[in-house]
């Protein structure tokens, strides 16, 4: 079964106790609900690393609808009737096959010490953890590791490629395919000749049901469940190959750099429809039309305006505030207000400063 | 105990993100870190009472404590990217109050019971913009610790809490992806409505 590689083969050694891991990985399967997914063209390209936008959601929410008429119900009912130990060792089982493709990979990318612990965590959990089926090596301090081909490809240095949703399996690379191939050839489960088949249904039942919790959130959570597992998938992959150290790239001030240009970039055409949607408050704050961008951004106009505009926006806060919660966001309204009140008034004090500095050079 | 070990990814991963308001309050002159932990067992304290409070209780409680530590303008503003620019004034309004909104529903939503949970001082280190990231696990009982990364930016005199990152996830990059499509694709009353849309499935769930 397809999606089993996916959840079972494709990705050996996801630690179930890994929220990001399982989070991902429900991800990979039932894709929660994006009814508008594909329905309209991309306007932007919103991500380079995705180039198939238009079609990747097309096959999503057709995963979508498998694992709502299939993989879910199916799940449900092994929950249902499976007592949670039977549950929690079926998961330590096909978990610990997995470590055998961990070892192989902790050698290919030279963490012979990660591959002796990973060694021994297979060894105890086979033999004193009853073929796998108990997870001992955790309480001897021996963590479950996560590695597989692709982060070892990544590791050698082949770049990730375009970000693809694969029929059933869900959300890959196009260096992922080569990395599930490679996975699914370790992993034993894949040569149990007669008994292969029903193990591989298990396999896959176990999985779907391991990321319940997570699929239901990013139905809870998600704006557009589309972008949200991709993004996600795409991070947590880049975690896992890097071992943890691609936080270092999502330095906030990189995402503000990226802001800042993008914002200067847009230039004087930024914000241009400020004054005509909002008449009242534009007579107050004329320069808002041009008020392009962060506060480090100095260029508006004089204070005395700007002012009147903070003061003006307090009735506006008040009509908004409507639900049960009104009063407490009121006074965080108010306090947002007084913010924007301090920021408008950096803004000026930066125009102002140009504006002197203007003087001076002519 | 699977199921409910996903479930807490899921919860990581994103109910730190939701961003919240920026006031300069009882935080004024803390440090980082202090910021941070002020949260952190504001938080904790509410889901040891999580049962009792109920969900708008929880809501109710949480709405200060998140505001106080995060800088909803500044995360608002970067979670929409260079659309910020094109929206009025009267939407980047719009945007932050359901946006503050969103963020204390998701965390009262998600934060409902306590099992143990804590979280662990790593270490703190100063980022190339004059931000500071201050690491640490989270602690789940029986389950293998999540690192948890809080990035702050100063403002005003106090830090406020502008990205989390669970586990490598960044919330601020996925939530930034997520509202720049929905308003490229669908525009901004799409983006309210989808907001409000979970802001009132929270309160039911």
């Amino acid at each position: 079964m397809v999606i089993n590689k996916a959840l079972g083969g494709g990705r050996p050694g996801i630690p179930l106790s890994s929220v990001t891991a399982s989070f991902v990985l429900g991800a990979a399967l039932a894709l929660g609900g994006c009814a508008s997914a594909g329905e309209k063209p991309a306007v932007a390209q919103a991500n380079p690393a995705d180039p198939y936008e238009d079609i990747n959601r097309k096959i999503f929410a057709f995963n979508d609808k498998v694992d709502n008429y299939v993989a879910e119900p199916v799940a449900n009912a092994y929950k249902w009737a499976t007592p949670e130990f039977m549950q929690t060792g079926v998961a330590n089982f096909f978990t610990n096959l997995k470590n055998i493709n961990v070892v192989l990979n902790d050698l290919m990318q030279a963490k012979f010490q990660q591959s002796a612990a990973d060694t021994g965590r297979f060894l105890i959990n086979t033999t004193a953890g009853v073929g796998g089926l108990f997870d001992v090596a955790k309480h001897a301090g021996l963590e479950q590791n996560d590695e597989d081909f692709e982060q070892t490809l990544a590791v050698w240095g082949v770049p990730s490629g375009s970000y693809l949703v694969l029929p059933f399996l869900g959300p890959s690379t196009a260096r992922g395919i080569p990395g599930s191939v490679f996975d699914t050839a370790a992993n034993p489960a894949t040569y149990l000749g007669g008994i292969g088949v029903p193990v591989s249904v298990v396999s896959m039942v176990n999985a779907r049901a391991n990321a319940d919790g997570a699929l239901k959130f990013i139905d809870e959570a998600a704006l557009d469940p589309y972008v949200f597992t991709r993004e996600s998938f795409l991070q947590w992959r880049q975690n896992l190959a890097t071992d943890g150290k691609a936080e270092e790239k999502n330095d906030l001030a990189d995402l503000e750099g990226d802001l800042l240009d993008e914002a200067t970039a847009s230039g004087d055409a930024a914000k241009p429809s400020a004054a005509d949607a909002k008449p009242a408050e534009a007579k107050e704050v004329p320069e808002a039309a041009e008020n392009k961008t962060a506060p480090e951004a100095q260029d508006a106009a004089s204070a005395e305006p700007v002012k009147a505009a903070a003061v003006s926006l307090v009735p506006v806060a008040s009509a908004q505030a409507g639900s049960t919660h009104s009063q407490t966001f009121q006074d965080a309204k108010s306090q947002y207000e007084k913010a924007r009140f301090e920021y408008q008034l950096l803004q000026a004090e930066g125009a102002k400063k140009k504006a002197r500095k203007t003087r001076r050079a002519k | 105990m699977v199921a409910k070990q996903s479930k807490w990814a899921a919860v990581l991963v994103l109910s730190l993100l939701v961003p919240v308001t920026a006031f300069a309050g009882a935080t004024g002159g803390m440090s980082a870190r202090a910021v941070v932990e002020k949260f952190q067992a504001e938080l904790i304290e509410v889901m040891k009472n999580g049962k009792t409070l109920g969900y708008s209780g929880r809501y109710d409680k949480l709405v200060k404590p998140v505001s106080e530590s995060h800088d909803l303008v500044k995360i608002a503003r970067v979670v929409v990217g260079k659309e910020w620019e094109k929206l009025t004034s009267e939407q980047q309004d719009k945007l932050v109050d359901v946006f503050s909104k969103l963020s204390v529903a998701s965390y009262a939503h998600n934060f409902k019971e306590y099992g143990g949970e804590s979280f662990a001082f790593e270490n703190e280190e100063q980022t190339t913009r004059g931000g500071v990231v201050v690491h640490y696990l989270f602690k789940v009982p029986d389950e293998k610790s999540h690192k948890f990364d809080y990035w702050l930016k100063e403002k005003g005199d106090s830090w406020r809490i502008i990205n989390i990152i669970a586990d490598g996830v960044s919330d601020l990059a996925l939530r930034r992806s997520e509202y720049t499509t929905i308003l490229q694709r669908e525009g901004f009353d799409a983006l309210i409505a989808k907001i409000n849309e979970k802001i009132d499935n929270y309160s039911k769930l």
